[in-house]
């Protein structure tokens, strides 16, 4: 049997299969449909320092093999998630990390700094990336120089792994995962979804509010592979590889690039237990491969 | 909540692009009540990616039937599929329409709206004072009659925008006379947005108890991607898969 387990460095997980946050709700939505245990770790929604509505409707649009989506990041605030996170705890061992978000830096350093001190909580998860809030897209990952500014606010006031997610829609990812890293990011994740349009032709009008919105899903998986290998062959931290994975050969796909674990995202509203299918087929495919652990093919693409 | 493999028994094409789906569900038809929805992978594949939310018109354990009009790329997919051919169904999904003993009922439907107050007077028929307005476009908008006949209703009153059934004109014309005539003490609706929007001007401050089945985009169906946000009156938004799709009429802000 394949060891499956992945290493972050600071901590290993049992196995790289991570839920993508803004993709799982809160964890509590998919207990009726497996044992949360089985998870590598469990990735919040993300988390304001107060409850915010989101967006108006319409917020989803399908595309081929992709959703775009512009939610806006509604959340019931920190106070609320601290309690839906114990809760949790008391239902799951799986890691539960918290996905941090702010309107500015003071907002994301209070943020972080409320949930590093929860005992529930295995690490944070610095969302410097969601196109969704601003008009236009706009975010900190954009920029190296703010991205190195904020990592190193908010590491300074947080005792825990912290892990900064990438935005690929930033004009230069591997410049801005230099500067996270150089700030004393200890692991990087990537990608949050890639800034689309969709318009209504009847309407002559964009389909969402907020113009453009974030696309996900099985049609992202090349797009996000490449900026997870470019990232890779920089980094000195862990790399979580995101976009796209709907099976275990996805998975692996990343793991060779160079990602140390992955998240998953989208197929979780498809196939609401995909997550235990994903494992289970990562199990089945290093068998078949002969792969004994991931160690053993991670970052080992021959090209 | 039940995550069932769903056999297709009968799919029958019907005018205007509808069609009557009778599945083999068990678990999920013994769990279904009016107004619940299910969430149906079309197929395994990445097309559809997303799964479509249907009503459920009638559960009959071993079965359930969804009654749907082709409207878009998904729904296409699904009219290609024939008896013998399976579907990934999870469901039942949301909550369901309060039980009204003791209670007159009027019900609104429009057009496709038909789905949830079906299942709701077949649950109920017989054992509280039922009504049944419904209206469309056209006949075509208006199909199941057979099947609503057999319903145990007190009165039911057609109404088409073309006159090719029924009284011509909007169901909403023949709202007012209903109510003075009929007095309901609880109204259930679903339908058009403008007609609900319509609706709830007409009911307001009439002293009756007023619920409506909402519709909308949804991209899980049990609550986890927030995709399905409707706004209420006071400003906020509501999940229409997992706070609903059932909600006091009021409570919505409609558009104006």
């Amino acid at each position: 049997m394949a060891d499956l387990s992945a290493d972050l460095g600071f901590c290993t997980l049992k196995n790289p299969v991570i839920t993508a946050s803004g993709t799982f709700g809160y964890g509590e939505e998919f207990l009726p449909f497996y044992d949360l245990d089985i998870l590598g770790a469990i990735v919040m929604k993300g988390i304001f320092r107060g409850p915010r509505s989101g967006n108006p409707p319409p917020r989803l649009h399908e595309t081929p093999a992709g959703l775009l989506n512009s939610i806006g990041l509604a959340g019931p605030g920190a106070d609320k998630l601290q309690e839906i996170i114990r809760r949790l705890r008391a239902k799951t061992s799986a890691p539960i990390i918290d996905n941090v978000c702010g309107e500015d830096d003071d907002e994301f350093a209070e943020v972080a700094g409320i949930f590093s001190g929860m005992d529930e909580v295995a690490m944070l998860e610095l969302n410097i990336s969601c196109p969704n809030v601003k008009k236009g897209g706009a975010c900190p990952a954009q920029d190296p120089g703010h991205t190195a500014r904020l990592v190193k606010r908010v590491k300074a006031g947080i005792r825990k792994p912290l892990v900064v997610k990438l935005s690929p829609n930033a004009p230069d990812i591997v410049g801005v995962a230099q500067a996270a890293q150089d700030a004393g990011a200890d692991a990087l994740s990537l990608v949050n979804t890639f800034l689309g349009l969709a318009v209504d032709l009847e309407a002559r009008k964009p389909v969402f509010a907020n113009v453009y919105a974030g696309l996900s899903g099985p049609a992202i998986k090349p797009l996000a592979l490449k900026l997870v290998r470019e990232v890779c062959l920089r980094a000195f931290v862990p790399v979580i590889g995101i976009g796209g994975i709907a099976s275990g050969r996805d998975v692996l796909d990343y793991i060779l690039v160079g990602a140390a674990a992955v998240q998953i995202g989208t197929i979780n509203f498809c196939e609401p237990r995909a997550a235990a299918r994903i494992i289970a087929e990562i199990g089945m495919e290093m068998d078949r491969l002969q792969i004994k652990s991931l160690s053993e093919i991670r970052g080992k693409l021959q090209a | 909540m039940q995550d069932e493999r769903g056999l297709i028994e009968e799919a029958r094409s019907l005018d205007g692009g509808y069609y009557l789906l009778k599945i083999a569900a068990p678990r999920i038809a013994d769990a279904a009540k009016p107004g619940n929805f299910v969430m149906v992978r079309i197929s395994p594949s990445f097309d559809p990616l997303l799964r479509r939310p249907f009503g459920i018109l009638e559960s009959r354990p071993p079965y359930i039937w969804i009654y749907y009009q082709v409207l878009g790329h998904g729904t296409r997919r699904l009219s290609a599929l024939r008896h013998g051919d399976s579907l990934d169904i999870l469901g039942p999904l949301g909550n369901s329409f309060p039980d009204m003993p003791g209670k007159r009922v009027l019900l609104i439907a429009g057009g496709r709206g038909i789905v949830p107050l079906f299942h709701y007077a077949q649950a109920y028929g017989g054992r509280r004072p039922l009504l049944l307005l419904y209206g469309g476009r056209g006949q075509a908008d208006l199909q199941l009659l057979d099947r609503i006949k057999a319903l145990r209703l007190q009165g039911l009153f057609i109404f088409s925008e073309d006159g090719s059934l029924g009284q011509k004109g909007l169901l909403t014309d023949g709202l007012e006379k209903i109510v003075r005539e009929e007095r309901p003490d609880v109204t259930l609706a679903c339908g058009p947005d403008a007609m609900l929007a319509r609706l709830a001007l007409m009911l307001k401050g009439r002293g009756l108890e007023n619920h409506a089945s909402l519709e909308a985009l949804m991209g899980c169906g049990f609550g986890a991607c927030h995709g399905c946000a409707i706004r209420t009156a006071d400003g906020s938004y509501r999940k229409v898969c997992d706070e609903g799709p059932v909600f006091p009429l009021e409570e919505i802000q409609w558009p104006t």
